[in-house]
């Protein structure tokens, strides 16, 4: 795992523990690497036989592959231990910040620097988020653990790290980089006075933006006070300017045509169908004319095979992304368009997983992510 | 302030319902298993930073430990010693047949000591 960059509020390992996350880190390579791959013959070679010769015919789609691979012992041992590596990520960065918590709530009381926290303790935490913890992190983007906690944004900063094998970068703010740089591609010359990134958790991603767009005021709202709390002294300490407050993106409480660009990376598939349409209703609402909506996902169910379906939805059954089932095989087009866009204002655009130095957060080739695209 | 209270204890566990794969017991003996492999690593890597220490501050040269010949003596102290270990893991494999020679159920097994 390339290391990544520890600033000043990062909650750093100490032998044992940076031992253990490399380990997990390790592991994971390793499933994804030598033991994943088994699952392609495992399905071709007996799941796939068995069940044409039951049927007469072969899965009509991914929901009839899933019920009979998650059947098959090769494929059941792989997810258990793919499950077990998601909990062991949490479990071994956890210890750290749990060590160091008093002296990081210390020095995110004494930072100096740009941007702004406003906490609002009337926001209520939707039952998408308080239903299951998302990708299994322990208490969520939400709990606080203790006055002032930010324990769940240090505990997010190094397990999304770990998550992606390193994917991310070093300042683990690729999502940022690659729709930033979309964005630039497609308006190289579009002014941008105010900005406002969804579901921001620790605001990695627009405190990306902020660093490299200087002369624009950019805002971040989340529903989990602990994350806003860390996102906001991060972003301090590696010289971002960003305001946060804690609001859900379904309804702020920003007046109409605040900003010229709304964005989210990956808020979407953590969400509710109902929440997804005020999403998209907000977006229209807070964007000046001509503003631009754009909101970064995971792909899609459209064009995949029914074993590629089916291996793609292992983070919904298994790693608690309930919703994005639902956003799989939902009409975006749909949305937009009940949200006020004109359909020719309403594009998906598919954006490659890198940036400048050629990382990717994914170890898939030719991986792309759906932008969804709106113009006011 | 935080610290002149009682520890501050984070959540350990996701909420949410938990997948079964195989059956409960065995999903446990998985991540048994799992943890093991991980605290091994740790260990090692551990073992690793300390002979690398010694090394740097003239203790031992990390070929002392690769050329390290075993006396008769101390591979007498470390078989005994593995012997309990391999016994302590695997008792219930033990416990199960003591049991089942104890029924008398006609299977024919030599218990190695």
């Amino acid at each position: 795992m390339i290391p990544q960059k520890m600033h000043e509020m990062f909650a750093k390992p100490n032998h044992d523990e940076a031992s253990r996350q490399e380990f997990v880190n390790d592991f994971r390579v390793h499933l994804a690497s030598r033991v994943f791959p088994g699952t392609f013959p495992a399905y071709f070679g007996r799941v796939l036989p068995a069940f044409v010769k039951a049927n007469g015919r072969e899965p009509k789609d991914r929901h009839e592959v899933r019920k009979v691979m998650t059947k098959d012992p090769f494929y059941q041992l792989w997810s258990a231990m793919q499950r077990n590596s998601q909990e062991m990520i949490w479990d071994s960065v956890i210890d750290s910040v749990e060590r160091q918590l008093p002296d990081l709530l210390k020095k995110a009381k004494d930072l100096k620097g740009q941007g702004s926290l406003t906490l609002n303790p009337d926001v209520v935490v939707p039952k998408y988020h308080t239903a299951a913890d998302i990708h299994l992190q322990p208490g969520a983007y939400h709990t606080d653990s203790g006055p002032d906690d930010l324990a769940a944004g240090a505990v997010y900063d190094r397990g999304t790290y770990i998550y992606s094998m390193g994917g991310l970068g070093e300042g683990n703010d690729g999502l940022g980089r690659i729709l930033h740089k979309f964005f630039r591609k497609q308006y190289p010359d579009m002014k941008i006075g105010r900005v406002l990134d969804m579901g921001c958790t620790i605001g990695g991603s627009v405190t990306f933006w902020s660093t490299q767009e200087p002369g624009t005021e950019f805002h971040a709202i989340d529903v989990g006070a602990p994350c806003l709390r860390y996102g906001h002294a991060r972003a301090k300490v590696v010289g971002g300017n960003v305001h946060f407050s804690q609001q859900n993106a379904e309804k702020t409480s920003f007046p109409d045509a605040s900003f010229d660009v709304v964005t989210s990376h990956i808020l979407l598939h953590e969400t509710s169908r109902p929440a997804i349409y005020n999403i998209f209703k907000e977006c229209y609402r807070l964007l000046k004319p001509g503003g631009v909506m754009m909101h970064l996902d995971l792909p899609q169910a459209h064009g995949q095979s029914p074993l590629e379906g089916f291996l793609w939805e292992w983070e919904i059954y298994n790693n608690n992304e309930h919703f994005y089932g639902q956003l799989r095989e939902l009409d975006m087009n749909d949305v937009a368009t009940k949200a006020g866009f004109k359909p020719e204002s309403f594009k998906v655009h598919q954006v490659a997983s890198t940036w400048d130095d050629g990382q990717t957060p994914y170890s898939a080739e030719n991986f792309t992510f759906p932008v969804y695209v709106g113009v006011k | 302030m935080a610290d002149d209270k009682k520890p501050l204890k984070l959540p350990r566990t996701a909420k949410g319902k938990k997948p079964v794969y195989f059956d409960t017991t065995t999903d446990k003996l998985i991540s048994m298993v799992l943890t093991l492999m991980g605290e091994v690593s740790v260990m090692r890597d551990r073992l690793d930073t300390v002979e690398r220490l010694a090394e740097k501050k003239g203790v031992l040269k990390l070929d002392d430990i690769e050329n390290f010949e075993i006396s008769p003596e101390v591979g007498k102290i470390r078989s005994e010693r593995r012997a309990a270990y391999i016994a302590r893991v695997l008792k219930s494999v033990q416990d199960e047949l003591d049991a089942l020679q104890a029924q008398g159920d006609g299977m024919n097994v030599d218990v190695v000591q």
